[in-house]
Formats: C-alpha cells, sequence, structure tokens
C-alpha cells in the first residue's frame, strides 16, 4: 500500500485554514481527510453530509472530517483506518501552533508521505501581526520552515509588496501564492506528480509552483552512513527530499523523507527511486550526484 | 426530631474565624457547625455527645486545595520512581530513588512481578535533576527487559525515557533526525523522548496512556484517601473535560456513603465549543451536590516554564531558549473570557509566565470593563512570575491568586540557573508582592505534579528554601498566619467557598484537619514536619 500523502496548513488566526477547507471539502475531487481543530467552524452544505456522528462528519462525495482532539497521531492512526481510507490527508494547525513541528509528525507516522507544508497568510493583517507584541514571534515562527505560502485575503491588503517582502526576510526557500476568500487550487497540496522511473541519476523535472525537482533512482543498496552524510549536507535550498530504497546490508526497503533538515527511514516496500524538491537555487544534478556519491546507473 | 448535637474537644482549635479565632470545643449537627467555644458548648444546646477522641489533637479548618489534580489517584496503578518518597493511596511511604541505579532495580522488581509475558512496564514520577547530570539511557531501561516495552514518565510531564523495544516499535532510529529525539555524541538515540508528538507516539505504541485515561470512581476515592492523610477537605480537579462519563464518576464517589472529600471540578474549555462550553458549565451547576461543586472553567493560556513553554516578557528565558507558545491567541482568549464572564461563570486561567498573566489580566480587565460584575472572583492558577505591577492590575480588576509555592522547593534552583535567573527567581512566587497589592491568594501543589500537603506548601511559601539550602527571595516571604490562610480560607475565596469552608464558624461544613501540633508551637522550619492524623468531613472522622 503506497502512503498517504498529508499536507498540513499551518498559519496564524484569521488567515483562511478554515475557509480554505470548507472550500476544498465542498468541491472536492478525491476523498479528502480532515483533522481539525475548531470543529464547529466546519461548514458544509447539509445536503453535503451523508453522516454525522460525534466528532466525525462524512460527506456524501466520499470525504471525511474530524475533530483533531489531543493526539494528532491518534487522529491520523483513526483516518488511515477507515475503509475506504481517505487519498489525501489534510491537516489543520491550529492558529497558535508551530506547523512544523505536526508536519514533522508525518514523517514517523507509518503510511503517509509529507507533501508541502503550507502556511497561509492573512495579508491584510499580516504586517499589523508582526508586529504585535503578543503575537509577533508567533506569527513568524510559523512561517520559519513553510515551504508554500498563501497570501489570502489579497483582494483586502492593498499593496502587497511590503507583504512579499516581510514573508521573504523570514523564508526566502517559501514559494509565495496569492488568494482571495480562501480559494486555491487544490494542486497546491502536492509538490509534484509521483516520481517516474528515468534512464539517469538525476533528471531536472518541469517546475511546480516555482519548485524545482530532480528525480534520482539508485540501481543497489545504499550504505546508511554515507547517505546520512549526503542529507547532512544538503543545503537548505533543498527543501525536500523523499521516495524509496534499499539499504545495505540487507537491502530491506524503507520509505525516506526529508525536511527541513530533519528526516526519518521507515522499513515500507516500493519502487526504488528519490525526487528531490528545491528551490531554483537548490544545486544543479551533477552537483547533487556528486554529493551522493557514485551509484550504479539504471 | 433534630439530629444529635456532637460536641468535638480538642487541645486547641484554629478556626480561621475571625470573631472567635481560637477554641477548644467545636459542636456539630447535621454535618454543619452549630457552634465554636469552650466548655459552655457542652451545655448549651441541650444533650450533647461529647466526643474526646482529639482531645490532645489541634483542630484546624480541613485545608483547600485550590489547584490539584484527582489523576493523582489513577497514577498509583504504575510503579512510582521519582526522587522524592511519596505516600500512595494506602498510606505507605513510596520511598524515593537516588540514583538511576535504584530506578532500574525498582523496575526490575515489577517486571518480575508481571504474569503476562507481553504486559509493558510503565512507571510515572521520575526526576533526574540531582544525578549529576546523568540522564537515564535506553541500555538503562533494557536491564529492565529486552522483550517487554518499558517507558518512564519525567515528574514534570514533559519528558519520557523508553528502552530499545519501545524504540524499534516506534519506528525510532538512528535514522529518525526528529525535533524530540534525543542523541548522544555519537548521534546515537539516548532513549529520551521531549514533546507531545513524539512522547504521544511512544504511549499510543505502549498503548499505556498514563495519566489521560479516564478517571473512574475507585480513582477518586485514591484520590480522597490521600486528601484525607494531608489534611485536605476540598481540592479542586483542574481541569476535567466534564464529559457524561467523567460527570458519572464523579457522582457515583462523591454519593457514595463516607466520601471524604468535596471535589471542585473545573470544566476544560478547549474541550467545547464557546457556546456549547457555556451551554454545558450552566447545566453542571444544576448537577452539584454537597460534596461535589460544579461552576469553574479554566483556561488554559500558556505551557510550563520549566519546560520552556510558557510565556515570558522580556528579557525572556535566562539561558536564551526561545519564547514559549500561546495555547490559545491572545484575540481568542479575549473573546473566550468575554463571552464566560458576559454569561456569570467563573474562569481560573492557567498562566505560567509573565507575559501569559500580563495578557489574562488584560483580557479579564476588558471582560469587566464592557460587562461590570461585582465578585467574579475570576483566578489566575500558577502565575509565577508576575511582579508587583501585575498584581496591582489584578487588584483592581477584583481578580484572585493561586501561586504555585511548592515550584520554589522543587524547581527553585533550576529556575535560578536557566529558566529566570538569579535576580528575576526571586520573585518567583510572589506571594508577599500579592499579598501587599491586596489579591485574594491561595496557593497550591498541582498535584500530581508536586505532592498534595498544603502544610509542606504553606512551609514553602514561610520559608522560601531550595534543596540546595538556599533562601529564593527572602523578601517573598510570608507569615505562618498568611500562610494558614491561604490553604482555608484564600484558597476557598477562589473557589467562591468561603461561605462554605475554609473556615470554623457557625452553619459551614464541620469540615476540620486533625493535626498533631499547633503549627504556632513549632519553628516556622517545621512546618512541614507537622503530622495530621486525619480529618473530619461532614462532621464524620475520617481514617488519617
Ligand atoms: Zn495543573
Amino acid at each position: 500500500m503506497s502512503p498517504i500523502p498529508l499536507s498540513v496548513i499551518g498559519g496564524f488566526l484569521g488567515a483562511g485554514k478554515t475557509t480554505l477547507l470548507n472550500h476544498l471539502l465542498a468541491t472536492a475531487g478525491k476523498r479528502y481527510g480532515v483533522l481539525v481543530n475548531d470543529f464547529g467552524a466546519i461548514n458544509v452544505d447539509t445536503a453535503l453530509i451523508a453522516a454525522r456522528d460525534g466528532d466525525t462528519i462524512a460527506l456524501t462525495n466520499g470525504c471525511v472530517c474530524c475533530a483533531m482532539g489531543d493526539d494528532l497521531g491518534a487522529g491520523l492512526e483513526r483516518l488511515a483506518g477507515r475503509d475506504p481510507a481517505p487519498e489525501h490527508v489534510i491537516v489543520e494547525a491550529s492558529g497558535v501552533s508551530d506547523p512544523w513541528r505536526i508536519a514533522q509528525l508525518a514523517l514517523i507516522e507509518p503510511g503517509f508521505s509529507l507533501e508541502p507544508l503550507v502556511v497561509m497568510v492573512d495579508a491584510a493583517a499580516f504586517l499589523g501581526q508582526l508586529t504585535d507584541r503578543w503575537t509577533g514571534d508567533t506569527v513568524a515562527r510559523q512561517l520559519g520552515f513553510a515551504e508554500l505560502v498563501v497570501l489570502n485575503k489579497a483582494d483586502l491588503a492593498g499593496d502587497l509588496a511590503p507583504v512579499r517582502a516581510a514573508v521573504h526576510r523570514l523564508r526566502p526557500e517559501a514559494r509565495v501564492i496569492v488568494a482571495a476568500q480562501g480559494v486555491v487550487d487544490p494542486e497546491v497540496l502536492h509538490f509534484v506528480p509521483p516520481p517516474r522511473p528515468t534512464p539517469s541519476r538525476f533528471v531536472a523535472d518541469a517546475p511546480a509552483h516555482g519548485f524545482m525537482t530532480q528525480v534520482w533512482r539508485p540501481a543497489g543498496s545504499l550504505d546508511r552512513a554515507r547517505l546520512r552524510a549526503a542529507l547532512e549536507a544538503l543545503p537548505r535550498s533543498v527543501l525536500r527530499l523523499k521516495g524509496f530504497c534499499r539499504l545495505a546490508p540487507d537491502g530491506t526497503s524503507h520509505l525516506l523523507q526529508y525536511a527541513a533538515e530533519r528526516w526519518a527511514f521507515t522499513p515500507q516496500a516500493g519502487e526504488p527511486g528519490f525526487v528531490l524538491i528545491g528551490t531554483p537555487e537548490m544545486p544543479d544534478a551533477t552537483a547533487t550526484a556528486a554529493l551522493f556519491g557514485p551509484t550504479e546507473a539504471a | 426530631m433534630p439530629q444529635t448535637v456532637r460536641v468535638f474537644t480538642a487541645r486547641r482549635i484554629l478556626t480561621m474565624n475571625t470573631s472567635i479565632p481560637v477554641a477548644t470545643h467545636v459542636a456539630v449537627r447535621e454535618g454543619r457547625v452549630l457552634g465554636v467555644g469552650g466548655t459552655e458548648l457542652l451545655h448549651e444546646f441541650g444533650p450533647v455527645e461529647r466526643d474526646d477522641r482529639y482531645a490532645g489533637k489541634v483542630l484546624m479548618p480541613g485545608f483547600v486545595e485550590g489547584h490539584g489534580h484527582a489523576v493523582d489517584g489513577l497514577v498509583w496503578r504504575n510503579p512510582y520512581v521519582g526522587f522524592y518518597p511519596r505516600r500512595d493511596p494506602a498510606g505507605v511511604w513510596v520511598e524515593g530513588l537516588k540514583s538511576i541505579e535504584a530506578v532500574i532495580a525498582r523496575l526490575q522488581a515489577v517486571e518480575r512481578g508481571l504474569a503476562d509475558p507481553a504486559a509493558a512496564v510503565v512507571a510515572w514520577g521520575f526526576d533526574p535533576i540531582f544525578f549529576g547530570g546523568r540522564r537515564m539511557t535506553a541500555a538503562d531501561l533494557d536491564r529492565v527487559s529486552a522483550t517487554r516495552m518499558v517507558m518512564v514518565g519525567h515528574v514534570s510531564g514533559h519528558i519520557q525515557n523508553v528502552n530499545t523495544t519501545v524504540l524499534e516499535r516506534c519506528g525510532f532510529s538512528r535514522d529518525s533526525n526528529l525535533d524530540g529525539l534525543v542523541r548522544n555524541g555519537d548521534g546515537d538515540l539516548t532513549g529520551e523522548l521531549q514533546g507531545p508528538a513524539v512522547m504521544g507516539r511512544a504511549s499510543r505504541v505502549v498503548g499505556d496512556a498514563g495519566i489521560l485515561r479516564a478517571i473512574d470512581a475507585p480513582a477518586l476515592w485514591d484520590y480522597a484517601r490521600i486528601a484525607s492523610r494531608v489534611g485536605v477537605t476540598t481540592s479542586t480537579d483542574l481541569a476535567n473535560g466534564l464529559n457524561p462519563e467523567n460527570v458519572a464518576a464523579l457522582q457515583e464517589a462523591t454519593l457514595s456513603e463516607g466520601f471524604p472529600l468535596r471535589l471542585v471540578p473545573a470544566m476544560r474549555q478547549r474541550d467545547y465549543g464557546l457556546e456549547e462550553g457555556i451551554a454545558r458549565i450552566t447545566e453542571l451547576k444544576r448537577m452539584s451536590n454537597p460534596k461535589l461543586h460544579f461552576g469553574l472553567v479554566k483556561i488554559t493560556v500558556d505551557g510550563s516554564i520549566q519546560g520552556f513553554t510558557a510565556r515570558l516578557r522580556w528579557p525572556g528565558y535566562h539561558n536564551g531558549a526561545p519564547n514559549g507558545l500561546w495555547y490559545v491567541a491572545p484575540e481568542e482568549l479575549g473573546a473566550i473570557v468575554e463571552a464566560y464572564h458576559r454569561a456569570g461563570h467563573h474562569i481560573h486561567l492557567h498562566t505560567n509566565g509573565d507575559e501569559a498573566s500580563e495578557l489574562a489580566t488584560e483580557m479579564v480587565g476588558r471582560a469587566i470593563a464592557a460587562h461590570p460584575r461585582p465578585d467574579h472572583r475570576h483566578t489566575l492558577q500558577h502565575c509565577q512570575m508576575a511582579d508587583a505591577a501585575i498584581f496591582r492590575r489584578m487588584a483592581s480588576f477584583g481578580m484572585c491568586v493561586n501561586l504555585f509555592a511548592n515550584h520554589i522547593w522543587y524547581w527553585g534552583e533550576q529556575h535560578r540557573a536557566l529558566t529566570m535567573g538569579p535576580s528575576r527567581a526571586q520573585r518567583l512566587d510572589a506571594c508577599a508582592s500579592a499579598l501587599a497589592a491586596a489579591v485574594p491568594m491561595a496557593i497550591h501543589s498541582d498535584v500530581p505534579v508536586t505532592p498534595l500537603d498544603p502544610l509542606f506548601t504553606a512551609w514553602c511559601a514561610v520559608n522560601r528554601l531550595t534543596p540546595e539550602g538556599r533562601v529564593l527571595g527572602a523578601a517573598e516571604r510570608i507569615s505562618v498566619t498568611q500562610a494558614l490562610h491561604a490553604i482555608t480560607m484564600g484558597a476557598a475565596y477562589t473557589l467562591k467557598m468561603d461561605h462554605l469552608i475554609g473556615s470554623i464558624d457557625i452553619g459551614k461544613h464541620a469540615d476540620f484537619a486533625v493535626l498533631e501540633q499547633d503549627p504556632y508551637d513549632v519553628p516556622a522550619g517545621a512546618l512541614k514536619d507537622i503530622g495530621v492524623a486525619g480529618t473530619v468531613v461532614g462532621g464524620v472522622p475520617t481514617a488519617g
């Protein structure tokens, strides 16, 4: 079974996270499983509700929405155990939490694969929040590991240039998209299409939302220490590395997920192949190949 | 026919009742105090039953724990491995463990007693701060069992230690490079887990959620037994989800014959939407009984100082750690406080750092300005770093405080060295400043974070000693009288129960703490050593 893509959506109170989720649930083209903080704010057309049971709402389109509760891992386990399982899980971080903390859990929770860390910003209120004596550091911290920043309520913000500048100062690596009323293309919840086998070791792929991707397909088993050293040496412009590989000496297949200098290997079967995702400043294919060392070409 | 009048005689009765502060006799009828005084009580109420069992003892009003957690009755189902000796619900002293070796030995003994080969060994209360920097490792716990899962929770609640079996089953390895997985110099995992993400995963894998289990009636009985032994006749449970199952357990226990404790659970606000929560607390108030008082709402504003999750004002954490976390957004806090205040409810706010206390005070002030209401008694719980200015502001709004005096002993040295630094730590749990600003004050244990024992809590506030023998903030020491007030009338006032408990006065519940010595007859440094022979609850003597 391939891991379920998991997206974390963060952002301060009022940034439009719930609006985005309500919109995604109502217009879903796939079975989303959504864990929300403020269950009461979920507001989908009653015609869409198939069943409601305590803190779970099942929709006629196959989506399900649950209250997060105290234990995020337990909530994820509950979602993954549903029949049928969701095709994509979205976790709404609370308005004051650090979404990166939540995203890290997806690196170790078996059966999930972390998609871009999305942080929503209320473009009209952001600069004020950043200078607020009580909220400034919380808002800045939420952007610290963002990969995709949605400048929401752009229609209310007037000049976006200073907002963009502030986001860039806090997290130069993040890609920025602009939205109004929390409406974004659901495709932003994916980094790239699943890696496909390619003939060479690293191949530059077309950018998605301004991210660069490279795909690498190792032929043999990898040495843990060597791989670890390569991961430690990755520059910040490489946001992600994910995919399967066989690890020496016994060649068992592992899922490797790397994000923002944190990573985890979990034993899981899969077609060997990594995708690297980064900013346009990320090292080119030759430099990355040099970093990961010689491998047999497929 | 009126019930019999029973007159308890005592060597001395410290009533905390301003009209009759000292007495030797107390008359009780229908569970309530009928009279306080001397031998005249034996003749004034017609035929009386004289009860001399406390003739050699000193009676005080039953102590009131303004911030405790009834889960203390539950944690004892797992082995205790703390540094300090602690008394279990049966009254047996469990020896404190002074080395990691001793912890391992206790766990090995527990392991040998387990029949089910799949059962996990889960212990609580571990506190390594006096082990000279030596941390527990997975290899240590592997000596308890190489096949069973072994998990040890730290007393602070922010750290766990696990053995290799747990690491493996969680999928944590050298190649899990995540925040919260502690590593040694070689990059290997030590088995120490920090923070909710990795701790939560381990708890789920071990299948023993420890203090997250639901509290049943037997656990409430165990908590009441622990309370009786230290003279406590009323305790909060701060907080409780108060779902139907929780309420059923509370009712079952408090309505059972001879239950020796009045419980005051606070509804955990974040378990409910705003309107839903207000409706629930309104409904709960009608479900109270003489030993179960609903009405408090608890809101958690920040984390803990020693966990570096409390919100601090300038200059932040002494060791340079980043500021802690808001558990609720400042603006949202304002809306929640306003809604509960406006609906007439009684709010207790958990604020550890001074920035959290400042914010909570501001938000309560705004709610009061918008919807004036006398006698609300909104209370800051912990409020450990507040300075005189915050206390003055609280006083201006009519707020109360419940300070965590036990922290001075248990974490004072750490606050001095790491979190607050030597100057700011002088005002850790600044009882004298609070009283100087005329803020109604209680002091607390936060049991099970520290043991329930109000005389110990009073000793902390009076002496402000640390285990290094240092007096931390001499100017914040309070008198024995002030401390005894804080653990009786002070706490009762913060619960809006000062008309029912907290002093021995006519019409109030006949709830007494039975002491072996008069607190005024012993040096202030010996306050914590006064023996407690038990309690009387509603006129009924309970075993000590
Ligand atoms: Zn507490």
